[in-house]
């Protein structure tokens, strides 16, 4: 049976009338419950061990490298190939067919002919075809503005210029990590019975967080191989200065929309998370200095977060003025006395922008460990168990449950071509998900359902002119084009969050704002949307190495240090 | 093309997803709703996971009703007997709306289903029946006679009794479990051929790739190489 998380704070839950708008699901950050730091808490609690078994990689940066981490119970190895790839064919595109280097997370620890066989595979990407002995499949660019520079300085015998990387913040930029049984990959569910998979995305996480090492390791390589007497490594401070870069276009955003109950666990985990805080009667003092530290650190992440975009420009004008805001006032003594946390958020609802906002609910959860670290075993879902319709459910409480969910929608006039501007379409190229302007190009036969208020409002029409008395199966009998929205709905019903109330096919849709929210539940930071439908992002960044994770704290790196007072 | 096409003869492997995703993109394709697409991939998903032939049969499924009116193909619900409007019933339409009327069927009601396409892909649905009330549900037509519990499918009947084209089917609660097979999830392979079909009605889904698309729909926007 399907688990939903039932609250234990004394203060309400935010309604998802309040959450699930673009414009503050493109306004989340990342937090303790962010998928990299859930990794990195099992990785440190449960004592991994890692090491590089191969490193074939010749003076070019051609080769192979295996890097396995070995859990309790089990292990796993990133296979990663190395390519010299001519600069012309460099693109982050998915429609690119050649990369710098490529990976597969094999489970378990490979052989030499599984090597061989991923060698004629994993470098083709979609092109190719993995096994149910790998778990995710991927890809890398080099960033053309730091690569070279680190690696020549390095050979060079110095340190990377502290700007530049502070800059850029990574080597080399992933595009798509496929899971999830994509391109012959071991189905998920054949693995989320394992503790260390149950949890979404911790896979892909794994693989992008062994593809950091290998980044650092092949630049220091590429150094040592173009000078063996003078070139050095990277000193340490400054190399976890280093993040896995990350493009990401439209082909994320749909999945939002496909997975409704999971979209439901990760917000509702997080919503859990905030309404326990500001149920405390008090602040100690110890958790106050801690919620200092983090919010001057995160004043520092708004620092270095650069982007070219108008939007985002404006965005981080306004994070970084709610942050000095905030700041002031919990100088004032804001967190003193009674219920300081609720009053500091009521307080931010009142005085700073959506982005400062969901930044303050994100900081909110760092002095909080205890409170909000075990509702990540919320964070998955059983999908199956909300697929099947409700068909004995009369059919005006289907009509009911439109009401409450797509009210929103009914308003709207969808007889205007700026609500109905976009369609979702697949292209035949690469199999991507796009967006398309339906007035404009030849798509809407294409199109997915991918407009739930626009569906759920032909619903209710169709509802309205119905047997009153009806069952909703009789009702889907007689109308199997509702079938996909009525299936929504009812897990709606069931799962308050499950549902974004914002029209995903209005001419003012900004496909970026779905991006950002999956991307912050993944624990990325540094949003630089390229364009209202392409973002890159910065993952691990500040992050503890392998080898340095028994050493160092899994979670304070999730806000770049403090600089140091010259 | 990211689920390739098989070559012909060979057989390959799929993940239980890829045939999920095939079968509601090549449902789709050949006319059916999105709702009824998402039913025929995830029957298909669950016939394969149960080491049944799914893509096979809903590729077949598929080529003979393609083009076909979605009321011909419906069943028409009279007392205890569904009948197509004018042709075989469609087991993804008649399967889903007897998943549907799950709680009728396990409170007793027996239907009688006349002349069903490929009737071994109800079996999903009527694991629906039984996942959702617990009841277990037996199918039967002239010698096959299937039984779905919540956790699996027990069978009897040949294969070639399991794969006939037209049956006329019963479905009822059974008071008894027996002995199920349970799902397994793992891959399979699938012939080349089925594949090539449904990848063929697949294709109709996907919008020709065009240049103005390429840059626009996929977004266009700063160098990307830098």
């Amino acid at each position: 049976m399907a688990q939903t998380l039932t609250s234990t704070a004394h203060t309400a839950l935010r309604p998802p009338a309040t959450v699930m708008r673009l414009a503050r699901m493109g306004s989340f950050h990342q937090c303790r419950l962010s998928f990299m730091r859930v990794l990195l808490r099992r990785l440190k609690s449960e004592n991994w061990r890692f090491e590089r078994p191969v490193w074939k990689i010749d003076a070019n940066g051609v080769g192979v490298a295996v890097y396995t981490a070995h859990g309790p119970e089990r292990s796993y190895s990133l296979v990663a190939f190395s390519h010299d790839l001519p600069a012309n064919q460099r693109s982050d595109r998915v429609i690119a067919e050649a990369w710098d280097a490529t990976f597969t997370l094999f489970d378990g620890e490979p052989t030499q002919d599984d090597i061989e066989r991923l060698s004629w595979n994993v470098p083709k990407q979609e092109a190719g075809r993995i096994s149910s002995s790998e778990i995710s499949l991927s890809r890398a660019n080099r960033s053309v503005r730091l690569f070279e520079h680190v690696v020549s300085r390095l050979a060079e015998g110095r340190q990377p210029d502290i700007e530049k990387v502070r800059s850029i913040g990574y080597l080399m930029r992933t595009t798509a990590v496929y899971g999830s049984g994509k391109f012959g990959a071991v189905d998920r569910e054949a693995i989320a019975d394992r503790p260390e998979f149950a949890g979404p995305f911790q896979a892909e996480m794994l693989s992008v967080y062994l593809t950091r090492a290998f980044m650092l390791d092949l630049v220091e390589h590429l150094a040592r191989m173009r000078n063996p007497d003078k070139a050095v490594r990277v000193d340490p401070d400054l190399r976890r200065r280093f993040g896995v870069g990350n493009s990401t276009g439209l082909g994320l955003a749909p999945f939002l929309a496909n997975h409704p109950s999971l979209l439901n666990n990760w917000i509702a985990a997080r919503e859990e998370a905030l309404a326990r805080i500001r149920s405390l009667p008090t602040a100690a003092s110890a958790e106050v200095e801690l919620f200092c530290d983090r919010l001057a650190r995160a004043r520092i992440n708004a620092e270095e977060w650069h982007s070219e975009h108008s939007l985002q420009i404006q965005k981080l004008a306004m994070l970084k003025a709610d942050l000095d805001h905030l700041q002031a006032h919990v100088s004032a003594g804001a967190l003193e006395g009674d219920a300081p946390w609720d009053r500091l958020y009521v307080w931010s609802e009142r005085n700073l922008s959506i982005e400062g906002q969901e930044q303050l609910v994100s900081l909110m959860q760092e002095p909080y460990a205890s409170l909000v670290d075990e509702l990540a075993d919320w964070m998955m879902a059983d999908e199956d168990a909300y697929f099947r319709i409700d068909g004995g459910m009369p059919l005006q409480k289907l009509r009911d449950h439109v009401e409450e969910i797509y009210g929103w929608a009914l308003e709207l006039d969808w007889a205007s071509q700026d609500n109905l501007a976009r369609a979702w379409y697949v292209s035949e190229e690469k199999l991507e998900p796009r967006l398309g302007e339906r007035f404009e190009e030849p798509i809407e036969a294409y199109e997915q359902p991918l407009a739930a208020g626009r569906d759920a409002a032909a619903m209710f029409r169709d509802i309205e002119a119905f047997d009153g008395e009806a069952s909703v199966a009789a009702f889907l009998l007689r109308h199997p084009e509702h079938r996909h929205i009525a299936r929504r709905t009812q897990i709606a019903a069931r799962c308050p969050y499950a549902e974004i109330r914002d029209n995903t096919i209005s001419a003012a849709l900004l496909p970026i704002d779905l991006l950002r929210c999956k991307l912050a539940f993944f624990g990325a930071t540094h949003f630089d949307p390229r364009s209202d439908r392409w973002v890159r992002i910065n993952m691990f960044q500040d992050a503890p190495f392998p080898h340095e994770l028994a050493e160092r704290d899994p979670d304070e790196w999730a806000f770049p240090p403090l600089r140091k007072a010259v | 093309m990211g689920i390739p096409t098989a070559t012909e003869g060979r057989l390959m492997s799929f993940s239980l997803n890829e045939i999920a995703s095939m079968g509601k993109r090549a449902a789709r394709g050949a006319g059916y709703s999105w709702g009824l697409a998402e039913e025929a991939g995830k029957a298909a998903r669950w016939l394969a996971a149960h080491d049944l032939p799914g893509p096979e049969l809903l590729a077949e499924l598929l080529i003979r009703n393609d083009g076909r009116e979605y009321e011909t193909l419906a069943p028409v619900i009279g007392d205890g007997k569904w009948k197509a409007g004018s042709d075989l019933l469609c087991p993804l339409i008649t399967g889903s709306a007897l998943c549907d009327r799950a709680s009728e069927i396990s409170s007793g009601r027996k239907v009688e289903l006349s002349a069903v396409a490929m009737p071994m892909l109800l079996a999903p649905f009527a694991a629906g029946v039984a996942e959702l009330t617990g009841t277990p549900v037996r199918l039967s037509w002239a010698d096959a006679e299937l039984t779905l519990t919540a956790e699996g499918i027990a069978i009897d009947g040949s294969t070639t009794a399991l794969t006939r084209r037209a049956e006329n089917v019963r479905c009822e609660a059974v008071d008894q479990a027996c002995p199920v097979k349970a799902a397994k999830i793992a891959g399979r392979t699938v012939d080349a051929e089925t594949w090539t079909r449904l990848a063929a009605f697949a294709h109709r889904t996907y919008a020709p790739a065009t240049e103005a698309s390429r840059l626009a729909g996929a977004g266009a926007g700063l160098s990307d190489s830098d």
